[in-house]
This record gives structure tokens, sequence and C-alpha cells, in this order.
């Protein structure tokens, strides 16, 4: 496999339960490694194993799933299911791959600036003495990158927010956080799917349903995905909630 | 078959063995809290492993028999009762139509599984019929049982449950003589849960290590589906770097940053960003998912390996019983 990181990778193998193995890239957040991870998580659903059930990518890691019962009674070598399943990833990264298509997308997300929904967005520009307007102009001005996805179902850990919007987390969460509320923590920007706590800035909503068991792809951004927010006024947000 | 509830309980869902194929897009496993109680009464009833089954916290829950039913329990949170006694755990049981049952309290642990032929009548939502009440979704509409709920058991029954069903039909309660004995799939301690080192045991102070191997840890207020807060000795770290999320899985002993435990549980997040000194071994996780606050623990080291065939030996008994429930009927 081509390795495009700039910082050093790594392919660490590690059980993370007897249902589950970690392979680990690096140890920082870096669009390299984010590749590296996404890439593989690619090749290795293109090509399960017996047993194989869902990877978990996160910012330097790949977990993979399985079923120990199958493990074992599979043709793969090894001893244990450990041993078959890091023994067949292991060959599966040194055995030579063309063109990785990581289906990758790019989604433009409307977003409410309004402080009605952003309940932090005057307190964040106050925080770096900037307007309102210039938090909403720098928020909606970069291309994102989807690092992860945890939290809650569908949340999307977004990678690449301009250095001045950097702002820590709350100092006290909220107890409730509406769904679609788009919030800061860091250098990283987010979604909050669900009505959920939580404890980052809250600048802006989304009229999106960022979550849905209802659609095939229950969650609406993947890792590896691209991201552009797009401000809109009220009218329009709740022109595109009724729809 | 069909029941009405009359009394919910604490917390009452519908769970099968969990959700496993959205992980990456962070929806939690879910399932049952203690899936071997669970998939015994679903054996004992003829069903499929995975059917679903009502997951019962304590007791102080009531429902009606509306039609005739053959049901199973299996768990320690609670003793099944009629007018005319308990009903014995493990084991079919055929109940005609209106007839009430209580669930009675039983100290021994938390929570109770109700299995019935054909499964639960629920629908899959993204594969599986667990209930997440986070995103209320699974089970029924997405959540927790109430009074004067109708719940129905899928029509389709297994020759099995058939069979069972028709040797067992009466005009009273009745019940078999065999049972399908959990205990002897349990260690006798239970409360000694086996667990083997994380990636990151190395972060913390060896005397630490010992500490979490060798002294008791309790489970706090704050414990619920989605994990246990453990009060106990704390767990000092010698290499303070930060873990960069990545995923974490029920099982999963996670050191916070104030140095306590935390176990996660059937509902946990699918990442997590503290680092992890261990992972409870999955035959133990059915202990777990039986404690309730106040209960002491102690964590005990096994390998990797023994973990895995310790798991391996489980699903083979698992299998031998269900072979034995099917050569019999």
């Amino acid at each position: 496999m081509q390795t495009q990181a700039k910082v050093k990778s790594v392919f660490n193998i590690y059980a993370l339960s007897e249902r589950a193995i970690t392979i680990e890239f690096g140890h920082v957040i870096d669009e390299g490694l984010l590749q590296l991870v996404n890439n593989f998580n690619s090749l290795v659903n293109l090509h399960p194993f017996p047993g194989f059930y869902t990877t978990v990518p996160a910012y330097a890691t790949l977990t993979v799933f399985f079923n120990p019962l199958l493990v074992s009674q599979s043709y793969l070598p090894g001893k244990g299911c450990f041993e078959k399943v890091a023994g067949y990833l292991t060959q599966l990264k040194d055995k030579p791959q063309g063109i990785i298509n990581t289906l990758a997308e790019t989604i433009t997300i409307p977003v409410c600036y309004d402080d009605d929904f952003g309940p932090d967005i005057n307190a964040v520009a106050g925080l770096h003495n900037i307007t309102t307007q210039e938090v909403i102009n720098l928020h909606s001005s970069a291309v994102y990158k989807v690092y992860m996805i945890g939290f809650v179902p569908g949340f999307a850990y977004l990678g690449g927010m301009p250095d001045l919007l950097e702002t820590p987390r709350k100092s006290t969460p909220r107890g409730v956080v509406p769904a679609g509320s788009v919030g800061i923590a860091g250098k990283q920007t987010g979604i909050y799917p669900l009505e959920t706590p939580g404890g980052w800035q809250i600048i802006g909503r989304t009229p999106f349903q960022m979550f849905s068991a209802m659609r095939l792809q229950p969650a609406l951004l993947k890792a590896g995905d691209q991201v552009v927010f797009k401000p809109i006024d009220k009218q329009e947000f709740n022109r595109l909630t009724a729809k | 078959m069909q029941i009405r509830i009359i009394k919910p309980g604490m917390l009452s869902t519908l769970q099968d063995r969990g959700r496993y194929g959205y992980l990456s897009q962070a929806v939690p496993i879910s399932g049952c809290m203690d899936g071997l109680s669970a998939r015994l009464a679903n054996l004992a009833v003829g069903n499929e492993d995975n059917a679903a089954v009502i997951e019962f916290t304590y007791a102080n829950a009531e429902f009606i028999a509306e039609t005739d039913i053959l049901v199973a329990y299996a768990g320690d949170g609670a003793t099944l009762s009629l007018a005319i006694g308990d009903i014995p755990a493990e084991r079919p049981v055929f109940i005609p139509a209106g007839t009430n049952i209580k669930l009675n309290n039983s100290l021994l642990g938390s929570r109770t599984y109700l299995s019935i032929a054909g499964g639960w009548d629920v629908p899959e939502v993204l594969g599986s019929r667990s209930t997440y009440l986070t995103a209320a979704i699974g089970g029924l509409q997405g959540r927790q049982l109430k009074a004067g709920d109708i719940l129905n058991s899928m029509d389709r029954l297994t020759p099995i449950a058939e069979n069972i069903l028709d040797s067992l039909k009466d005009d009273g309660p009745n019940y078999t003589n065999w049972s399908l004995a959990r205990q002897l799939l349990l260690p006798a301690d239970k409360k000694t849960i086996r667990v083997v080192l994380a990636n990151e045991a190395g972060w913390f102070e060896n005397k630490s290590i010992t500490d979490f191997l060798t002294t008791p840890y309790t489970l706090s207020l704050r414990s619920n589906r989605m994990g246990y807060q453990l009060d106990g000795a704390m767990i000092n770290r010698i290499i303070s770097d930060e873990l960069l999320s990545t995923a974490v899985t029920p099982g999963t002993l996670q050191v916070t940053g104030s140095g306590s435990l935390v176990l996660l549980m059937a509902d946990c997040q699918t990442t997590g960003g503290y680092p992890r000194i261990a992972q409870v071994a999955a035959v133990d996780l059915p202990l777990c998912g039986q404690l309730k606050p106040g209960d002491s623990i102690y964590f005990k080291e096994i390998s990797r390996s023994d973990a895995e065939m310790l798991y391996i030996e489980r699903e083979k008994q698992l299998a031998k019983l269900a072979n034995a429930v099917s050569k019999r009927y």
C-alpha cells in the first residue's frame, strides 16, 4: 500500500476484544494518516474475510469487528482468532493495490447562524475580537474533512477549521443541545445529529437531518467526506425544515 | 401469541444480540446486557438465539397473557410468578390466556429476560430489533415499555417451538421438568470478573495495575446501559499522553481524567478518548450485566488467548444445549 502520510506511519495491531482487532497507523491527527485509515478501511471492506462484520475508522486507527466462531473455523492460517485476523490484515497491507476508491463525497450543508440557533456565536466572536459576521464568514469559507464519526450516531468530527475560530469547549456542558446544532470544540467543528447533552460552543443550526434510521445510509456524512457550510437565513431554514 | 403490559417496571426494553452493521456511523451495538440469559431464554422455547426478548430491570413489573403463550425467562433481576406460585426459570412455560404474570424481587442481580415462542414481533431497524433509547430506534417504537403496551409474537414458529408448545399445552400453566441450567455455564464466583490487559495498560503506574487487580471496585449509582462508574482505588498515570479517540466496545475499562474507572456496557459509544486499562473477557460480560449499584467486584487478569478459548468454549456449550433441545423435540 502506498504511504501518503507526511508523518511517519506505523502498522501496529492489537486486540480490542475477542471480537475486534485495532490497527494503529499513528498517534496524531494528520490528513495523511486519515487517508491511510480510509484507504485501508475501503480495502478491508472490499476484501472481507470469513466472519468479518464491520469496521470502525477513527483518527489514526481502524478497528475490524468479526465473529470469533466463524474466524476460528475458517481456512485462515494461525493458531487463534487474533493470529488469523492479524495475519490476514498484514498480508492485505503488503499486497500491491491499485487505486483505492474511497467513495468520498463533497457535501454542502446549509447552516443558519442566527443567535436563536447559535447561542454561543456572539461569545465566540467576542473571545476572538471579531464580529459575528466574521465568525460566519470564516466558518463557512473553509472546506472541511470528516475525520471521524463518533460520540452518537452520525456525529461527524470535522477538521480544517480556520485557526482563528479555535475555541475551547464550554466549561459546563449544556444538558440539552438540539438536533442539527453546529458546534466548535478546540480545532474541530461538528454537527449534533440528535438532541443530546453537549459541551461544544454552539454557533448555528442546520435544517438537515444528519442521522435518520429510515435512510439507506443513516448518517449523512462518513469518514473521508468533504463538507462545506452554506449560510442561510431563518426563512430559508424554516423552508428547508418544512420540506 | 399476545401479552399486555400492566406495569412496565423500572426499565423494560426489547433487545436482541445487538446491532453490528452501523458501528462506523457511531450506532452503538446495544442488545442484551446479559446476553447469556437472553440466549438461554430463547433456546428454551426453541427460538433462534437472536430473537427479540424483553429485558426487565429489577422487578415490580406485571403483564397479562391475552392469548395462550409459550414463554421462558432467565436472569437474576426477578422471579416470575402466577397466582398459583412461582414459575421456574430457564425452561419453556405454557401459560393460558387470561393469566396474570408478576415479576417478584430477586436480590441476586438486576436483569431478567423474557422470550416468547417465535420471538417478540417488533420491526428490525438497521439490522436489529434492539432498543437504543438515545436515537429512539429499535424495539417498540424506539422507547421503553409502558403500561397498556400490547406485544405480539412473530407468527412463524420453529418446528421445535411448535413441538414444545404441543407437548405443554394444557388447561392450566404447565412447564417442563428439564431446564437449561445457566449456573453450569457460569463460574462459581460471580463477583470476580476476568479481564485482559488493554493496549494502554502500560500508561499506568505498576502500583495502580496491582490495585486494579487486587482491590474491590463498587458500582456507583451513575450506572446504566451505557456504562458503569466504578468506585475504588484510583488509577494513576505514568504516561500522560492524550489518547486520540479510537474504537471502544462493551467490556472496555476506561480510566477517566480523574483516575476513576468506567466499564462500558451495551449502549456505549463506538469511540472513546480515555486510555484503556483492560477489556472484560466476553464470557464474563453477562456477569457484569447482572450487577447493580453497590455491588463490589474484583478483576482478575487472564491472557488474550485464554479469553479467546473461553469464548469459543462457551459458544460450543450453547450449541450443544441448542442441539439437546432440538433432539428432544
